[in-house]
């Protein structure tokens, strides 16, 4: 039988250290939640890599060659008028709005994926439940370990790791 | 307000003043105020702003049922205080995203102090700079024509004038500006979230949090999200304001038809707006009693960058004057000389002392560290960076090529109502924010207290 | 249509239908009935419009030959009328004193038409009588004056040439032989006719011949300033100059500025009495050395100059005198041009009855009022109790009459005082005839029934005769009768056709002037006694006949370009010396008058003379012309009516701003770059071209259609703003009023720029009218967002009104500054004072937008008129004449200085100008490609 364990840590480095711990006496450490951005955590736990930039890449160019077109087919293909003697196509100048609406479709695209990635949003969440993790988002580094073995000794791994709450999750 | 935080002379840290400031501490010092309330004086200060609300609003109905009349503009000077004010204001916005995303790109720590409010301030700036173009309008209701969409005309917008690429330059940056703003008040209102004694305040803050939960997948998303917005974000503000430039450069007038201008519009909007960001942090730091995470360095630190932009703007000052004569066109030489000895020259030579003389205290560290001394020098560098903007204005319209139409500007009580009551309108939706968000960003203060060591 | 109850409000879907058969059925009779019900014709019975009126398609507009007066005398026109309304006057090419073009006043006949100021109906003692009272009142009165074979009975005319007028004049004396007749005109010149009194023994009129002088001397005379005679002379003027060989030389000596000296080759700005001693030396040279005096130097050089010119041009020289100047000295310059045998033909007074009567004088009239010797007053079209010289106390006086009866197109301060007042028609309701100061007799004939219950001249003076209802037209044509060779309704027909009435104007009588005593003494005294004031009638507002007209009082005075209102001219020197600048507000005394106004200082005026125009300060003119300017009548003396003597100068400490719409341009690299001068015979090699490098490709030319263009020849436009009036007349442009005009505002689509070269005395200054460029590579239109200013594939900068949306970029990027904004509804619901009116839309052009608020607006080229063009030569299908379309400024232009047509077409009048050595372009070196271009200005100065 797996026990899923949530253990709270005073700071980031007890954090860290409780997570290498786990990982070396062959415990699986699930997820970390932290008030504030921690180097590395992210590659600690193993998590892939982002795509968000090749999202934006793509949503950034794709608009910026739709204003583009826009311009090209209004100015030269479908209200073609004389304006100051410039010609139909002043392309030099068209690439002014391509630029500006580009990088903010880029940065909207980058949104969406980033809410995508994360599953966000969500209006509720089954950690929540658990008593304190509301302290995540304060001064709380909590930390969500499983054991495939005797949870008691992931238990004592954490404890011993500086944990100051071990609690156990149940799946309802 | 809650003293948590308590700021040490000389500071303990470089960044962080107080001794000790741990997670708790920050939080509390930031959050609890938005719960607690801010008491009589936030008060005092929204009511003291709210006429000034009412005015813009008055001055905007009786411009849209008399018409731009009621302005000083007349058939040689066609613009006036609304472009300026448009342009300064675009100046302001432009500074926020600077900070924050310059800052963040170099790694500069101490922009955590800041980059939040500085931000707000962008999005009311570039909100009120947005405004200015389409009341100064001659027909405001047709405004929407600029935009591009299927008509029973079956007309277009001509993509070749400067206006257009304004359009597009304003509403892509303000909404860039938003996104960027919020994907950074995430894990703050994740935050307010978690510590909201009342259940609205919960509900509220919870649903604009998304379900932030702060795990570390979503930590390393949001960074790359974040500092790649960054990325995009410098060019942006650079170029938003070089086109702001354009619209003067693009034209055949003596002395707007100039290549330097797009950079030196970029470099006095910065200047404009770390002037006004140096404003306000003031304002929040003895309001909100922060003085413990926004020091002296602080203020130091963007004195030193007010002090280089001063010298980069007489750069370009000199640089104008000194193309206008070498590039011997008559019109440009008189319009030179105008600016000089012509109807407005006393506002020039002040623009000169607000943006090139004053600055120069700053040389002094003393200078650096006095609040009183560098909240004057930035509104001093306010009020000459608005004078520069309606000085380009005037003084190319009242003595361009055609001598026989050179005219002067009278100004009128409206245009004193444009000038002054947006002041007003900005004030009382920065109060406003104070109220309601974060003024500086959580999180990044308990990393920078955490590098500090001051945890 | 009755409502129908049972129809459902809200259409059901099909599917669910509760409509039955029968329903339907019945619904689709009601429905046959009610619409059969809306379909019924009214109760009364209405006529088809099948035949329609001879001549009258709804909104073709009709051109009518008429004439208008100005000082009594006829200038020919042809007036174009829209569905009955009269909208724009034209020249008439047949008549002399229009020769196909106009003036300012003339253009602004037909918006005094629809002025709603003008007197609606009969008045007695200011309340509205009928006009039985009327009769009833004259009949007595009449008797009264029969029983007295017309003592005390009196009738004041202006200046009279109308035959008709004259002949019912001559009966009406005959009819009371004890009456007298009193004509006055406030911009008559008495000194020339007692001159020519004195040198012919008889009121001789001179009729100068401009364009057969090679050399012109203007002593102090205006020929070319706004007049009656302005037309003529400005066309003999230019023609003078069209030909480099026999190319004119115009030497003016003025104390005041005027056009002339502004035109003159050679200028000196002098006080009167030295101009007179001039003249004398002048005739000393020629051979009359009585009068001759020491002159100064600068005067000694110029008489020598002059003299040798006059002298080596006999013929083709002449010589002319100002009425500034005493009637021996206007003698004295008719025995001079005897001596030169200069091109002017003496005619006959033409302002006498038949029987050779002359009308006697206002100062006669004031005498008899003031010994209480008249008992009936009748005052037609005049306003003397406004105009007529303070020292007469003509208000005061009037009064002594017990029955004064005033006709008169307003209730004016004439009006105020006249215990009967009669609406008078304007020029263009009314039947009548007039003479042209060369003599030639034209037509006057209605455009449209009379707007309000006004009566003509004629009539009136048919009422007096005793005739009741006798009708102008009647009138008018029995004076005819007599001159119709062979069948009088084909002869009527044509007169009316052509505007004019066939055969010469007034015989030349050939007259040898007698040499006569040298006026004595009174040359010498210079400087004696401060200031000499100088009166001038007024460039725009006349006599103040037109101070109502809101056009005149908002068109620039053509020097100053001042508007709304007058001012005190002073050289800079006095006004130093009086410690007076521009603005400031001064006392000016002469005797015991004195009259409040401001200050203007004029480098190009003489020292020690002061210049005022007439027409301000009116009380009763209307909601537009009262109380704008100084009423400078108020200084006036009978005797010398132009000049008073030994006026004091004192400053009040008060200022009022001089209201203008731009500046006279006086720095002379300006001067320089935008507007070239050239002294005769050094002129450029070839034209300038205005190919300026670029990277962008050449326009996109449309090889099939036109390419417009307009070539402007500065070097005779003699500024007199005709242009600028009739285009605003022909587009519809609004007036924006003083206050705006004080904030910077103004919407004239067409200006004319003042260049002041200020050569050493001279200060010749140069006129450049300004429409808009039609530039190919247009500023304006790549900086609009909207599109609302863009190019035509025949080279228009067209600017689409109801897609601007008021970013002014494009004014804001027009190098030439021609586009004008409506700050306000200016013609749209925000009109200055009573110009909303609705009687003023009559004048409105239809077929131009009137533009609302916050719209820019310029110069179109008329493109209404070039369309107007093309559909008529669609119509007979064939292709646009070269010169085909005339653009309304190019009509206007007295001296021809505007050519406009189509570039494509190689023998059109503009390729020629084009090729002319003095063709430039206005900031060519923008790169522009501007399509209005210029000629630059071209002056003859006598050799050193």
């Amino acid at each position: 039988m797996t026990a899923t364990l949530v253990a709270q840590f005073l700071d980031a480095e007890t954090l860290q250290a409780a997570l290498r711990r786990v990982k070396s006496t062959g415990h699986a450490a699930l997820d970390a939640f932290t008030p504030y951005p921690i180097e590395g955590l992210a590659e600690q736990l193993g998590l892939d890599r982002s795509r968000i930039r090749v999202a934006m890449l793509i949503g950034g160019l794709a608009t910026a060659a739709f204003a583009f077109g826009l311009q090209w087919y209004s100015a030269v293909i479908d209200y073609p008028i004389d304006s100051g003697g410039r010609p139909l196509n002043s392309w030099q100048v068209f690439l002014l709005v391509p630029f500006e609406v580009g990088i903010f479709a880029a940065a909207l695209a980058g949104v969406i994926a980033f809410l995508r990635s994360c599953r966000l949003p969500r209006l509720h969440d089954a950690l929540f439940e658990i008593p304190g993790f509301e302290r995540a988002t304060q001064d709380r580094y909590i930390l969500i370990a499983a054991s495939e073995a005797d949870p008691s000794d992931l238990r004592t791994v954490l404890t011993e790791a500086g944990a100051v709450v071990v609690t156990e999750l149940r799946a309802p | 307000m809650s003293q948590v935080l308590v700021p040490q002379q000389p500071p303990a840290h470089r960044w962080i003043s107080a001794e000790r400031a741990d997670d708790v501490a920050i939080t509390q010092a930031i959050a609890d105020p938005l719960f607690t309330g801010f008491g009589k004086r936030w008060w005092l200060a929204l009511l003291a702003t709210a006429p000034f609300v009412l005015w813009l609003l008055v001055a905007i109905v009786w411009l849209f049922y008399r018409g731009i009349g009621i302005w000083g503009v007349n058939s040689t000077i066609v613009w006036g205080v609304a472009i300026a004010n448009y342009v300064w204001w675009i100046g302001i916005g432009n500074a926020g995203t600077l900070i924050s995303a310059m800052l963040l790109l170099t790694r500069q720590r101490w922009r955590a102090s800041i980059n939040r409010f500085a931000e707000a301030m962008t999005l009311f700036a570039v909100a009120i700079a947005g405004l200015m173009p389409i009341i100064h309008l001659g027909r405001p209701i047709y405004a929407y024509w600029l935009a591009p969409y299927p008509n029973t005309m079956a007309l277009w917008p001509q993509w070749r004038s400067a206006l257009v690429w304004d359009f597009w330059a304003i509403v892509s940056y303000l909404l860039f500006s938003i996104l960027f703003w919020y994907v950074s008040l995430i894990p703050d209102l994740a935050t307010l979230r978690d510590r909201a004694p009342r259940r609205g305040a919960q509900i509220v803050y919870g649903a604009f949090a998304l379900g932030w939960r702060g795990s570390a997948r979503e930590w390393s998303r949001l960074q790359t999200l974040h500092s790649t917005m960054a990325a995009l974000g410098v060019p942006l503000v650079c170029s938003v304001h070089s086109i702001v430039g354009l619209d003067f450069a693009a034209s055949l007038m003596p002395g707007w038809q100039e290549s330097i201008f797009p950079p030196y519009f970029v470099v006095g909007a910065m200047y404009s707006g770390f002037a006004m960001v140096v404003v306000l942090a003031a304002g929040i730091r003895w309001g909100l009693g922060l003085q413990a995470i926004i020091t002296p360095r602080h203020f130091d630190a963007m004195a030193r960058i007010l002090l280089m932009a001063s010298i980069v703007m007489f750069y370009s000052y000199a640089t104008e004057w000194f193309m206008g004569w070498y590039g011997g066109e008559h019109a440009d030489r008189a319009v030179v000389r105008f600016e000089f000895t012509g109807t407005y020259a006393p506002l020039y030579w002040a623009l000169l002392t607000c943006n090139c003389l004053v600055p120069q205290l700053l040389w002094w560290p003393f200078a650096r560290r006095s609040l009183p001394v560098l909240i004057l020098v930035a509104i001093a560098i306010n009020i000459g960076m608005w004078l520069e903007r309606i000085l380009i204005v005037w003084n190319t319209l009242s003595h361009d090529y055609m001598p026989s139409l050179w005219r002067s500007f009278h100004f009128t009580f409206w245009d004193w109502s444009f000038l002054i009551a947006p002041l007003g309108f900005f004030a009382f939706l920065f109060l406003l924010f104070m109220r309601l968000i974060p003024s500086v960003s959580m999180f990044d203060m308990r990393e920078l207290a955490h590098e500090e060591a001051a945890a | 249509m009755p409502p129908l109850t049972e129809l459902p409000t809200r259409p059901e879907p099909a599917r669910r239908s509760k409509l039955n058969r029968r329903q339907a059925l019945s619904l689709l009779a009601t429905g046959m009935a009610s619409s059969l019900a809306a379909c019924s014709k009214p109760d009364q019975q209405i006529l088809p419009y099948v035949r329609m009126p001879e001549r009258i398609v709804p909104g073709e507009p009709l051109k009518f030959a008429t004439t208008l007066g100005l000082a009594g005398l006829g200038r020919g026109v042809i007036v174009t009328a829209i569905d009955g309304r009269p909208i724009k006057v034209e020249g008439n090419p047949r008549h002399p004193g229009s020769l196909g073009a106009t003036d300012v006043f003339a253009e602004a006949a037909v918006l005094s038409l629809y002025d709603p100021d003008r007197s609606r109906t009969i008045l007695h003692d200011g309340a509205i009588a009928s006009r039985e009272a009327l009769q009833g009142a004259l009949a007595s009165q009449l008797a009264d004056a029969r029983n007295r074979q017309g003592d005390g009975l009196r009738l004041l005319t202006g200046r009279t040439t109308s035959p008709t007028a004259l002949r019912q004049i001559d009966a009406l004396l005959q009819a009371f032989p004890a009456a007298a007749w009193h004509a006055y005109d406030p911009t008559d010149d008495d000194n020339a006719r007692q001159g020519s009194q004195l040198a012919h023994g008889r009121p001789l009129r001179g009729v100068a011949d401009l364009a057969k002088a090679r050399v012109i001397v203007a002593l102090d005379a205006d020929p070319i300033g706004h007049g009656p005679d302005q037309i003529r002379h400005g066309r003999g003027f230019a023609e003078g100059r069209s030909d480099a060989n026999s190319f004119s030389r115009l030497y003016c000596l003025e104390s005041g500025f005027t056009l002339t000296g502004a035109k003159a080759d050679q200028r000196l700005a002098l006080r009167p009495e030295a101009i007179e001693r001039f003249a004398m030396s002048l005739a000393g040279e020629l051979g009359e050395a009585r009068g001759a005096t020491e002159l100064p130097e600068r005067e000694r050089a110029l008489l020598r100059k002059m003299s040798t010119d006059l002298s080596a041009h006999k013929g083709a020289a002449l010589v002319m005198a100002g009425p500034t100047l005493s009637k021996e000295i206007h003698a004295l310059v008719h025995w001079i041009n005897a001596q030169i045998d200069a091109p002017v033909r003496l005619i006959e007074p033409i302002d006498r009855t038949p029987s050779g009567q002359q009308a006697a004088t206002l100062e006669q009239l004031a005498g008899d009022l003031a010994a209480g010797r008249v008992r009936q007053l009748v005052i037609v079209g005049a306003n003397p109790v406004y105009d007529a010289p303070a020292d007469l106390q003509f208000g005061a006086r009037l009064q002594q009459a017990p029955f004064r009866l005033h006709m008169g197109e307003y209730v004016d301060e004439t009006a105020a005082l006249a215990t009967w007042h009669v609406p008078q028609h304007h020029a263009l309701e009314a039947w009548s005839d007039l003479r042209a100061s060369d003599g030639t007799a034209s037509i006057v004939q209605p455009l449209i029934r009379p707007l309000y219950g006004s009566h003509g001249v004629h009539e009136l003076l048919a009422w007096l005769a005793g005739e009741q209802d006798a009708s102008a037209y009647d009138l008018v044509r029995q004076t005819w009768q007599s001159a119709a060779t062979g069948d009088f309704e084909a002869w009527w027909k044509q007169a009316l056709h052509d505007g004019v009435i066939a055969g010469p104007g007034a015989a030349a009588v050939s007259a040898a002037p007698q040499l006569l005593p040298m006026p004595g003494g009174d040359a010498q005294d210079t400087h004696a006694g401060g200031m000499t004031l100088v009166l001038r009638s007024d460039p725009c507002l006349w006599d103040g006949s037109f101070a109502n007209n809101a056009w005149l009082q908002e068109c620039p005075k053509p020097l100053t370009k001042q508007v709304w209102g007058n001012a005190l001219a002073l050289h800079p020197d006095d006004a130093a010396r009086l410690g007076i600048a521009s603005g400031d507000i001064v006392t000016i005394g002469a005797g015991d008058r004195t009259l409040d106004v401001p200050v203007l200082t004029e480098p190009g005026a003489a020292a020690g003379v002061g210049t005022l125009t007439l027409g301000g300060g009116r009380h009763s003119a209307g909601a537009i012309g009262n109380g704008v300017g100084a009423n400078a009548y108020a200084l006036r003396n009978a005797d010398n009516r132009w000049r008073i003597a030994g006026v004091s100068v004192t400053r009040t400490g008060r200022r009022e701003p001089i209201l203008t719409t731009q500046n006279v341009v006086r720095t002379p690299d300006d001067v320089r770059e935008l507007y070239p001068l050239y002294e005769l015979g050094h002129t450029p090699a070839a034209a300038a071209s205005d190919d300026t490098p670029s990277l962008m490709p050449r326009t996109i030319q449309s090889s099939d259609g036109h390419a417009w263009a307009m070539v402007i020849d500065t070097s005779v436009c003699i500024g007199c703003n005709a242009c600028v009036v009739s285009c605003q007349a022909e587009n519809n442009v609004p007036v924006v009023g003083p206050e705006q005009i004080a904030m910077g505002r103004d919407m004239h689509w067409m200006r004319v720029d003042v260049y002041d070269h200020g050569a050493a005395n001279g200060r010749p200054l140069g006129f450049q009218p300004v429409p808009c460029m039609h530039c190919e590579h247009a500023p304006c239109e790549p900086v609009c967002p909207v599109a609302a200013s863009v190019h035509d594939h025949e080279g228009l900068n067209g600017q689409v009104y109801n897609r601007c949306i008021g970013t002014r970029f494009c004014e804001a990027n027009c190098p030439y500054k021609v586009r004008r904004f409506n700050f306000f509804g200016y013609a749209d619901g925000e009109e200055y004072a009573n110009l909303g009116a609705d009687s003023y839309r009559g004048q409105k052009n239809p077929e131009v937008t009137v533009r609302a608020r916050g719209v820019m607006e310029k110069c179109t080229y008329c493109v209404q008129r070039i369309s107007g063009a093309r559909r008529s030569a669609e119509r007979d299908n064939r292709t646009l004449g070269p010169d085909e379309v005339r653009t309304a400024c190019q009509n206007a232009c007295p001296t021809r200085a505007i050519s406009f047509g189509d570039l494509n077409h190689t023998d059109a009048e503009i390729n020629r100008d084009k090729a002319d050595p003095r063709h430039y372009a206005l900031l060519g070196h923008l790169g522009t490609r501007p399509r209005t271009t210029y000629l630059a200005d071209l002056r003859n100065p006598a050799e050193e």
